[in-house]
């Protein structure tokens, strides 16, 4: 359903142009993390990849 | 004296702010929780009737919509409540037909369980970190921009090419980007930037949907399905 596809393009390039000016407000004037924030971000999120990849294997045939 | 009343005036304004914290997370997380039930039921009520894919798609749209454009009119009313559950019972109703799709298939079940369980997993695991050391995560609100408007432009690609590497890889960014948006979403709750619990809602329910219906798509593309 062509259709569809050209909403939903639509709908994902509106919020693209919604999100442009907060996204630039953010890098701008939003808080800087650490070096050890970001550490700690990167094995939080490292984590949910071994997880997500642990479930893959569970289901993989 | 003057110093004296000072400190006391200071640590009743910080006791409150603790409170109003406080109230704000319990309600956000007694809101989240029944939209997420009211979501999933009618989800049930969607594989059942059989929504054809085409009103699947516009009541999506209709929950995005109102979720975008309703929404903010009322989040400071109790009518807010009203539209937190319309919205996301739309989007439980959109998501209904792949739930369903994915169940006819023979390894289906078991693909949607975990799917479930993983995003519960996710969920957990990243608000409790936040929640125990109540860290602020407010620093990767830029990284977390960006990463939503390239993931979104990688969508409208993928919209017009038939690359399953390339929907793979937005499947597991979305998991990342939304696992990075629970951290911030849930820091914000606790630190004080976000002290309405209608918008901590959405923001929570959104995060948790991408994750499911993400995951959803990864361990079906694992399960042959």
């Amino acid at each position: 359903m062509d259709w569809m596809k050209i909403v939903w393009a639509l709908l994902l390039g509106f919020f693209i142009w919604r999100m442009i000016p907060t996204a630039s407000h953010w890098l701008k004037h939003g808080p800087k993390g650490s070096s050890k924030e970001w550490m700690t971000t990167a094995m939080l999120l490292g984590g949910v990849v071994l997880f997500v990849l642990l479930l893959m294997k569970s289901v993989a045939r | 004296m003057a110093d004296l009343n000072s400190i006391s005036q200071s640590k009743t304004r910080s006791s409150e702010s603790i409170l109003a914290t406080n109230k704000v997370l319990r309600s956000t997380y007694a809101l989240l929780a029944m939209t997420l039930l009211f979501s999933a039921v009618m989800a049930v009520v969607s594989m059942y009737v059989g929504i054809p894919r085409g009103a699947a798609m516009i009541c999506t749209f209709a929950g995005i919509g109102i979720m975008m454009f309703v929404l903010p009119k009322f989040e400071n009313s109790s009518t807010g409540i009203g539209m937190v559950f319309l919205a996301t019972g739309l989007l439980g109703l959109g998501i209904g037909p792949m739930i369903a799709a994915y169940l006819s298939y023979p390894n289906g079940p078991a693909t949607v369980a975990t799917a479930m369980a993983g995003t519960g997993g996710i969920f957990l695991a990243l608000s409790g970190y936040v929640l125990t050391t109540k860290k602020d995560f407010s620093f990767m609100g830029g990284f977390l921009m960006v990463g939503l408007i390239v993931l979104f432009g990688a969508i409208i690609v993928s919209l017009f090419t038939a690359m399953p590497a390339l929907n793979m890889a937005i499947s597991a960014g979305m998991i990342l980007l939304m696992s990075g948006f629970l951290l911030f979403d849930t820091s914000r709750i606790i630190n004080g930037g976000e002290t309405n619990y209608i918008r901590a809602t959405v923001s929570l329910f959104i995060n948790i949907f991408n994750i499911f219906t993400s995951l959803l798509h990864l361990l079906g593309v694992m399960g042959d399905d």
